[in-house]
């Protein structure tokens, strides 16, 4: 699924929170977003999923025998998989529970839902699933991976996760890196990732835009990792 | 800094979380609307105080009127007592954002105390004693008789507002601490109702009387109450603010009810599972359910056993108020605990349809309570069938399409399982809420005064299944202005996040 922004503007008061004259998210592409704090990047996203009113531009989607855009209709929400914060979240359920809700919500069979939790059990390292924990009680790093699961659940052709390696120990951050670039490699989703991590993104991105005070001021060919130096000189990190 | 500046600092912060709350901050509407509802109570009670004053000038049977009114003295404090639950707030949830900063907790608790008891909220009945005392005490017997009746008003609205308080703090703890309020005052209606003559009448005459004269016992006495209030409020609420700092919810809940029979239903399966989980796991909206129960059982218990609710008026508003009160609780904030997910409702595709789908039939269903509460009244019939019949439908076919409207224009964020909370919904929401319980009784009265009785309560019926049969077609209006509001509403949900 393409994804194609165009004069794309959000302003908060006298502050612009993005300012995209145009952007091409290639169908198949795994997009790290990365910028200061206050960027834009969050910001982006909600525009994209529709959470938010741009003031002026829209954001589309293309494939098959599909254009469409996003403030219009709600037909790509069912190929559209995301998690930005604990909104998404419905805290008073188990996580068993909300997996299975959102399951039932997309059609996906118990069958399918118990084969994809069996997938990513070594990720949940056992402490979401089987358990009478309600997910408010849970700890702020396995809020993040219930939203993570529940938002890859249906196997979205267009996945946006805002901070996913936010609150993960060190092994949940690896263990999200493979499982994103491998559900990309296998599903040819277009996955777009924000984080302030520059390792990880330079590790998963195959393009990297780097975004400034809601305008893109760099957009990267990562393919050859070729970013790490870029970026690094940008954020001014020294060795 | 010394404690003067200090306590000017916190009051100053105080008056500050109130001006910039997100639903006023944003919404100059709001704010002249709470103005406005001030303005309209005060002008209400200050009506009745000179009508009142007016009628009962001279004497009633060769009593004076204050003596009349101050008889009626436990009558106000109980409708003063029941009030504050929607407009006053614990200290203990106040304290809390200062606990990690250099200042005495104990010191922090006595400002708050202070605040809260003697909090310019009890001077709100002055617009009624005022002009009521001005006419009946000022003029005949002199000012100082008036400023004494009117300090002794005062203090006992000050320990009545500290009484609220505890009983506050111990209902946040378990809610079965209402059943403490609720008896005491209920035996207190009992005594004063159930006799041919009212035995407390006399008494408070009596104390009121004597604050009239600055007899210095009464002021001793109730001064006394105060002290000991404010002593037993502070041992509670300081108490509760190491329970909110060290708040830890229950790691694992007992039962995780599956509820698959509604597997059936599909999708709307899910959404309705996601309404009765709602209200067994979150304290807040749990609450909100026990306590319209609680009143529902209490009203109709009243009824039952006293003739004070007698009046047809009466007889109608607690019919209606069964039927409407437990959707009424959660219908009037409808989304606004959905707010605290809003987004993840929002990007699955019509959840927000299934949802409204799922809380009209829950709503729909709770239906069953209200006649099993009212049968003992049809029984000795004191509330008629066929009123239960009407209103049942006008409910479910009208009265609920009304309160699913608030969900295009909510957009206030409610936390759902907070201990320690006060102020449940915004002003406009408090004034739907009284436009809903009022405006049905003149429809019916109207109702049965044109068509008679049964038929007026058939004709409610009638237009009840109407609002039924079309339901689905309502709930996808609302879906669809909700739709279109949405960015407003998500914006407004965002803003008041854990506010």
């Amino acid at each position: 699924m393409e994804i194609i922004i165009k004069n794309l503007i959000k302003t908060f008061g006298e502050k612009v929170a993005v300012d995209i004259p145009e952007l091409t998210i290639h169908s198949g592409e795994l997009l790290g977003l990365v910028g200061n704090n206050g960027a834009g990047k969050s910001t982006l996203f909600r525009l994209i999923l529709d959470l938010i009113k741009a003031d002026t531009g829209t954001v589309r989607m293309f494939g098959t025998g599909i254009d469409i855009n996003v403030a219009e209709t709600e037909e790509w929400k069912d190929w559209t998989g995301a998690f930005v914060d604990e909104s998404f979240l419905i805290d008073y359920l188990t996580p068993d529970e909300y997996f299975q809700f959102i399951a039932r919500l997309t059609d996906t069979t118990d069958e399918q839902l118990q084969d994809f939790l069996a997938q990513y059990q070594h990720f949940m390292a056992d402490e979401l699933t089987g358990q009478k924990k309600l997910i408010r009680t849970l700890s702020a790093g396995n809020k993040q991976k219930v939203g993570i699961m529940a938002a890859m659940l249906l196997r979205p052709q267009v996945l946006i996760l805002d901070e996913p390696f936010n609150f993960l120990d060190p092994s949940s951050q690896n263990a999200i890196k493979h499982l994103l670039k491998k559900y990309n490699e296998e599903t040819g989703a277009t996955i777009l990732v924000s984080s302030h991590n520059l390792q990880h993104t330079v590790d998963i991105s195959g393009r990297i835009v780097l975004l400034e005070h809601g305008k893109v001021i760099q957009d990267i060919d990562n393919k050859e990792k070729q970013a790490q130096t870029i970026l690094e000189n940008y954020f001014e990190i020294d060795d | 800094m010394n404690k003067y500046k200090l306590y000017k600092l916190i009051n100053q912060n105080a008056d500050l979380k109130d001006k910039r709350h997100p639903m006023l901050d944003k919404n100059r509407f709001m704010k002249f609307l709470m103005i406005f509802m001030w303005l309209y109570y005060a002008a209400i009670l200050l009506f009745l105080g000179v009508v009142m004053a007016m009628g009962m000038k001279h004497s009633y049977n060769g009593v004076a009127a204050f003596h009349v009114f101050d008889g009626g003295l436990l009558y106000v404090l109980m409708i003063d007592f029941w009030m504050r639950f929607g407009l006053q707030e614990t200290p203990a949830q106040n304290v809390q954002p200062y606990s990690l900063l250099p200042i005495r907790r104990s010191f922090l608790m006595n400002v708050y105390l202070t605040r809260s008891g003697f909090a310019w909220g009890n001077l709100f009945w002055f617009f009624l004693l005022i002009p009521f005392g001005l006419i009946t005490i000022a003029i005949p017997l002199g000012w100082g008789a008036f400023f004494g009746w009117l300090l002794g008003w005062w203090m006992l609205l000050v320990a009545n507002g500290f009484a609220y308080l505890f009983c506050r703090a111990l209902i946040l703890k378990h809610l079965a601490w209402t059943l403490l309020p609720a008896a005491i005052h209920g035996a207190l209606l009992a005594i004063m109702l159930v006799p041919d003559k009212n035995p407390l009448d006399m008494p408070c005459t009596i104390l009121m009387y004597d604050f009239l004269r600055w007899k210095l016992l009464p002021f001793i006495y109730v001064g006394g109450l105060i002290a000991f209030l404010y002593w037993a409020n502070y041992r509670l609420q300081i108490g509760m603010v190491y329970d909110e700092v060290g708040k830890k919810e229950e790691k694992e809940i007992k039962h995780a009810t599956q509820f698959n029979f509604l597997n059936r239903y599909g999708k709307l399966g899910e959404y309705f599972k996601l309404e009765i989980k709602q209200r067994l796991r979150n304290k807040t909206v749990r609450m909100s359910f026990f306590v319209g129960l609680g009143f529902m059982i209490l009203l109709s218990t009243i009824s039952y056993f006293t003739p004070a609710y007698d009046g047809s008026f009466m007889r109608s508003f607690i019919c209606l108020y069964n039927y409407i009160v437990l959707g009424m609780m959660t219908l009037v904030t409808i989304m606004c605990y959905e707010g605290n997910y809003i987004d993840g409702l929002m990007s699955r595709r019509e959840s927000i349809l299934q949802l409204l789908q799922a809380k009209y039939y829950f709503n729909v269903l709770l239906l069953i309570i209200p006649p099993i509460i009212l049968l003992p009244l049809m029984i000795i019939g004191k509330i008629s069938v066929w009123m239960n019949v009407g209103y049942f439908f006008f409910t479910a076919g009208v009265l609920y399409p009304l309160l699913f409207q608030m969900a295009v224009y909510n957009n206030n964020t409610l936390p759902m399982n907070q201990k320690i909370t006060s102020k449940q919904g915004n002003t406009a929401q408090q004034i739907f809420s009284m436009v809903i319980l009022f405006l049905p009784i003149g429809f019916e009265k109207a109702a049965t005064a044109l068509l008679g009785d049964p038929w007026g309560y058939v004709f409610l019926a009638l237009l009840g299944i109407a609002g039924i049969a079309t339901h689905q077609y309502w709930l996808r209006n609302v879906y669809k202005r909700f739709m279109t509001r949405r960015y407003k509403n998500m914006e407004g949900f965002r803003a008041s996040r854990n506010s």
